[in-house]
Formats: C-alpha cells, sequence, structure tokens
C-alpha cells in the first residue's frame, strides 16, 4: 500500500516538535519502505501532500486537559478536530482537506491514522521535546514501523474513542 | 453580572476563547478574546549569533515564514548598518510579493469567500470551502490550488525556500536570480496577475452585484471607528516591503510617520491580566481601554487600513480599483469592517502587478546580491507589512553580534483590541436580555474575527480554524446557566 507518513509540528516548540522526531527516527527504520516528510503546515498543503498515496499516518503533538504528557491517541480524522496544526485558524481543517482534495478528483488516501501525542508543553520556544515526551518517541517510532511492515506489535498508542468523555 | 464563553474546542488546551461579560440586566459590556501565548522568546534568542536570526525567526510559524524572514532580514541588516545593493532590496520584495499571493488566496478563498458566496446564514456544514466551490465549480477550485502553488514555486526559484527560508542574511541574499529562473518566474507572474484580476471580478459579481451583501457590509454591526497603520513609500503609496510607518486618524489625518528606528517612541503595548496578549496603542495618547473614535490610541493594521493610510497603489490596475473601492463605500478612511475583504483582493492585484515590474527589472539577475558588513553590530529595527498587519523585529546585540534581547510586535498583535471591540459589537447585537444568545451569533462572530485574518500561530500557539463553537452563559458564580454549540 502506499503509504506516506507526516510528522508534524515544530521542533523549537519543546513538546509540539513530537509528531517531526518520530518522523526522523522513522526515515532510518523505514528506509525505503514508504515515503516520510516533515511538515510544519497542514491544511491545504497536507491535502497536496497526501494527494496520490492510498495511506496516510499523521503525527502530531496535542495537548488534550486533563491527560498525562506522553500518552499516545490513535484516532481517525473524523473522531476530532483538534490538533493544532490539524486545524489552525489560517487554514483548512484535516477533514476538509480530505474531502476537498476528493472533490478536485485528487487521489486521497482513504486510510488516515494520526497519532496524536499529549504535550506537557507546547508554547514555551525550547529545542527539542520534554522529558515525558521525548520518553514515548521511540517507542511510537516503534509501533508504527511495525504496524506498517504488518509485525506483531507492542502498542504504546491508545484508541482515543474509547478515553473520550465530556464533549469533546 | 454574566459571563458568556466562545471556546472553539473544550478539550483543546492552549486554544483561543472569546469571553462576554453581561451585565445584571443583560447588556453586554465587554469582550474579550483571550489567547495564550508564545513564551520564552526573547531567553531563546538571547545568545544567539545576531545572523542566524533570519533563519530561525520563520521556524516560529509556518503560516507567514516570509513575513519573519523578511523583518528578521531587515533587522540585522539594521544591527550591521548595512545599506544592501539594490539587486538585493528588489529580489527581496519580488520574494515577498509570492508570499502575499499565497497568504491572502488562501485567506480568501478558503476562509472568507464561503460567507458571502454561499451566504451567513448558510449552515455550517455547508459554508466552507467545499460549499463554495459546489456553487462556484471545480475549475476554479483547480484554478486556486494552482496558483497557490505556484507562488509558493515563484518563492523558491527566488529564494530556494517557501517555508523555512535560509535565504536573507546580514548585508543581502545568499544567492541571484538565474535568467533561466527569471524566464520562468515571468511566465508564472503573469499567470499570477490574470488569477488576482479574476479574484477581484469573481467579489465584484457575487457580493457588490448583491444589495443584500452590500448592506450587510454597510450596516453597523461591522464597524469601527479606530486609527490605520500601515507602511507608505516616500509617495504615500502602499508599500509591503519599504517605507515608513504611517498612522492616520479617522479622518484621515495623519498622526505621525515614523521610520522602523523609532518605533518605540510612537508605540506602546498594554497587558491585562486576563490575557498574555498586548495592546499596542499610540504611546503619546495614553491608554484609555477599548475605545473608539476620534482620539483613541487604538489602531488597526491590516488590508484596509493600509489603503486607509495610503494615497493609493504604485501600480495602474490596483490604483483603478482602489478608487473604485474607496468611491463605491463613501470615501477614505473607511471604517467598515468587512472591507477588508475586498481591499485584500486588491492587494493580491498590487502584488501580482508588483511582481511583473519586478521580474522585468533589467537588474534583478544582477549577481552582485550582498555586501560584507563591517561595522561593529549594535540593534536594529527591521519593519515589513505582514499580509495580517505591520511586523516589528527589534534585535540589540553585544560588539560580537550576540543577541541580548529582542522584542516582536507581530500583525496579529496590532489588532487584539480591534478584533474584541468587533466582537463586542456582535454580541450587544445578537445577546438580549437576559442572557438568551440569538442563532446568529456563532456565525457572526466567526466572520467578525475572521475578517482580520487573525493568525495566532505567532503571537501563540495556533487556534483551531472550524470551529466547534461552544457558547456557555455563566453567572457571577461561574454556573453555567446556558450552552449553545454546534
Amino acid at each position: 500500500m502506499k503509504t506516506l507518513i507526516v510528522g508534524l509540528g515544530n521542533t523549537i516548540l519543546s513538546d509540539d516538535g513530537a509528531g517531526v522526531f518520530v518522523a526522523r527516527m522513522l526515515k532510518k527504520d523505514l528506509a525505503g519502505a514508504v515515503d516520510i516528510i516533515e511538515a510544519e503546515t497542514a491544511g491545504l498543503d497536507l491535502m497536496e501532500m497526501l494527494s496520490g498515496y492510498e495511506r496516510a499516518i499523521l503525527v502530531d503533538a496535542i495537548k488534550l486537559d486533563d491527560e498525562l504528557p506522553g500518552t499516545v491517541f490513535r484516532l481517525r480524522p473524523d473522531d476530532l478536530k483538534i490538533t493544532p496544526r490539524l486545524s489552525s485558524c489560517h487554514d483548512i481543517d484535516i477533514v476538509t482537506a480530505l474531502a476537498l482534495g476528493r472533490k478536485l478528483g485528487l487521489e486521497m488516501p482513504d486510510e488516515v491514522i494520526i497519532y496524536a501525542v499529549q504535550a506537557a508543553d507546547m508554547l514555551t520556544l525550547s529545542e527539542g521535546c520534554l522529558e515525558d515526551v521525548a520518553r514515548v518517541i521511540p517507542l511510537l517510532a516503534r509501533e508504527i514501523t511495525s504496524f506498517v511492515k504488518g509485525e506483531k506489535m507492542e502498542r504504546v498508542s491508545i484508541d482515543l474513542s474509547g478515553r473520550r468523555s465530556g464533549n469533546a | 453580572m454574566k459571563r458568556v464563553e466562545i471556546d472553539p474546542i473544550t478539550r483543546l488546551e492552549g486554544h483561543g476563547k472569546i469571553s462576554i461579560f453581561i451585565d445584571d440586566d443583560g447588556s453586554v459590556t465587554d469582550a474579550f478574546l483571550q489567547i495564550p501565548e508564545l513564551r520564552g522568546f526573547e531567553k531563546f534568542v538571547e545568545g544567539l549569533p545576531v545572523e542566524e536570526i533570519p533563519r530561525i525567526m520563520p521556524r516560529i510559524c509556518g503560516v507567514c515564514p516570509a513575513a519573519h524572514h523578511m523583518a528578521a532580514g531587515k533587522a540585522v541588516d539594521a544591527v550591521y548598518n548595512a545599506d544592501i545593493p539594490s539587486v538585493a532590496k528588489k529580489l527581496r520584495e519580488l520574494y515577498y510579493m509570492a508570499h502575499y499571493v499565497h497568504s491572502h488566496a488562501a485567506h480568501f478563498y478558503a476562509l472568507a469567500a464561503p460567507d458571502f458566496v454561499l451566504g451567513p446564514d448558510a449552515p455550517k456544514a455547508s459554508r466552507n470551502v467545499l460549499g463554495l466551490i459546489e456553487k462556484v465549480g471545480l475549475e476554479i477550485g483547480t484554478e486556486v490550488l494552482k496558483q497557490r502553488r505556484i507562488s509558493q514555486e515563484i518563492q523558491i526559484m527566488v529564494g530556494g525556500r517557501a517555508t523555512h527560508p535560509v535565504w536573507n542574511i546580514p548585508g543581502g541574499v545568499t544567492r541571484a536570480l538565474s535568467t533561466e529562473n527569471r524566464d520562468k518566474v515571468k511566465e508564472l507572474a503573469e499567470g499570477q496577475l490574470g488569477f488576482a484580476e479574476f479574484s477581484l471580478k469573481l467579489f465584484a459579481d457575487i457580493v457588490l452585484a448583491n444589495e443584500g451583501y452590500l448592506d450587510l457590509i454597510m450596516g453597523d454591526v461591522f464597524e469601527q471607528v479606530t486609527n490605520y497603520m500601515g507602511l507608505v513609500d516616500e509617495n504615500n503609496k502602499v508599500n509591503f516591503y519599504h517605507g515608513k510607518v504611517r498612522v492616520v486618524d479617522p479622518e484621515g489625518n495623519e498622526i505621525v510617520k515614523y521610520d522602523e528606528s523609532e518605533y518605540l517612541q510612537h508605540i506602546a503595548e498594554h497587558v491585562e491580566p486576563y490575557s498574555y496578549l498586548k495592546y499596542p496603542y499610540l504611546k503619546d495618547r495614553g491608554w484609555q481601554g477599548f475605545k473608539e473614535g476620534m482620539g483613541t490610541p487604538l489602531f488597526q493594521a491590516n488590508p484596509l487600513p493600509r489603503l486607509n493610510v495610503s494615497d493609493g497603489f504604485a501600480t495602474p490596475k490596483a490604483q483603478e480599483h482602489y478608487e473604485k473601492m474607496f468611491e463605491t463605500i463613501g470615501g477614505k478612511p473607511c471604517h467598515k469592517l468587512l472591507v477588508n475583504h475586498w481591499a485584500r483582493l486588491i492587494e493580491i492585484l498590487y502584488a501580482a502587478e508588483r511582481m511583473v515590474e519586478l521580474i522585468n527589472d533589467d537588474e534583478i539577475t544582477d549577481p552582485n546580491v550582498r555586501i560584507i558588513p563591517s561595522t561593529t553590530p549594535t540593534e536594529g529595527v527591521g519593519i515589513v507589512e505582514a499580509p495580517r498587519g505591520t511586523l516589528t523585529h527589534h534585535y540589540w546585540t553585544d560588539e560580537n553580534g550576540i543577541v541580548t534581547k529582542a522584542n516582536l510586535i507581530v500583525g496579529t498583535t496590532n489588532n487584539h483590541a480591534s478584533i474584541s471591540m468587533a466582537i463586542k459589537k456582535v454580541a450587544q447585537k445578537l445577546i438580549k436580555p437576559g442572557g438568551e444568545v440569538s442563532d446568529g451569533l456563532l456565525n457572526t462572530v466567526e466572520m467578525a474575527f475572521r475578517l482580520y485574518d487573525p493568525c495566532f500561530s505567532c503571537a501563540t500557539h495556533s487556534l483551531p480554524g472550524q470551529m466547534p463553537l461552544v457558547v456557555d452563559i455563566m453567572d457571577l458564580d461561574g454556573e453555567v446557566l446556558n450552552t449553545v454549540s454546534r
């Protein structure tokens, strides 16, 4: 399956860079098997990036209330419009991006999986993630590697729908 | 007193929030936009070699990297007191014009147009870019994306990269424009010009020809009387890269026109306890709260304000539309906030015209794109017009060029007070006595802050865009009395 992995985030905003750091690890682990890119913006740019792929795996940081830093959520685009880059005020969100791409006749992936790492801090300008998030990055990279290769895996991610509460 | 909160996403932390305060008798007393701000900027840049700054600043945010790259580039030139070669100025401006087309086009088509093409009362489910394309046709959608991509390609051909540019260095830019790339850009720039003209025609056909929309634009809900700020050239024409900052009062009289290096003498920033955000105002008038009208210290900086402060455009087609716009809306300065959308499209036209001018300039392929600065670095200010307002970068260094202090006033920050006041006016109209919220509130609040094209990614982290808005009406004890959401 033609797969694209996108690490979203900003590497100088503390934990916000989590997705990018995961993508960088995957570039070694999955070299040649899939395409891997880093991106700081989403929306229309993401729509163009995803065009031509059958499957997309997006990795981003997230900050939900009452969750422990380093928790990794697994979700689908329809679950929530949540991570900062997947819905920005100057751009369209991921659900709209996928629908727009299809409408315009682009070949958009049928399968989109989002891994979102709960951040402790993504507002402070600082290079690299804080400890709780840094620790989970290699574990998430290993899970995604196994998933892509179809190997037995140890999951670090949890399905967000199982954790959803209130009006999120 | 009751408090109404409009919360874009309930579980997502670090997002923007709108709070509306209601008196005991149900009248709206205040409205605030609250957003958490990026922290540690000064600390982050402290100790860095100042020549690294133009490379690092665009990384703060992927939305307007070119604006930060240009403001930082100009500031660092100033730190070294370097007058860069004429071709370097032209190349930077050329690059920046392509960024303007890219940014403004994305805002108009993906975010602003749906309100007009589908109507402000259309259901949320169709009032988006998908509904827009349904209505105007697939070809237009494809063309918008094509032109957006082309403006990225032009930036890449001119400056190497569209996001995370590393091209501006103290004294100029790192590489010249090859004749091969010049020829390619020449062709593409013509296409951008055609696209800009098409966009204005679309606006005329769909918005201006519709009486209902004209009434909305000219109505008093979206009206706000403040001062206006923008960069102008030596003839007081709109400029995005060069010139002085001009501020005019609500009647169009010049209050001040200052050089980049003088901004601290004229602009101060007010801080409120409920927000990390700063509210810039005219220093010598003193902070007077969120007050509009003659005498206010507040100003707006955005497309319409830029047109309000200027005496026109230096390019013929944009000038023609500038005249037509002010004639249609009853003169200058214009206080009708929704006119920003029209002004934004005229700015796309100017950017495209200027791009064509610059690429046809014989000097544009001159290889001498940099001088080596030789003075001892001290401090410097760089100001450009970001698509969403005047952007100021200021750096202080030691004698070795190591940054000791930094200050930024980003585009959206200039408009913080104005955005809050615009939301208040909408709330006053649409929240009835007793705190009952009318159906149109969420749509209209969205329209109010969207017209600013606010971007909080550098002022703060991103604010969710397609917002599942939630309004909580609360009493003084914080108990929720009513919730409206979608």
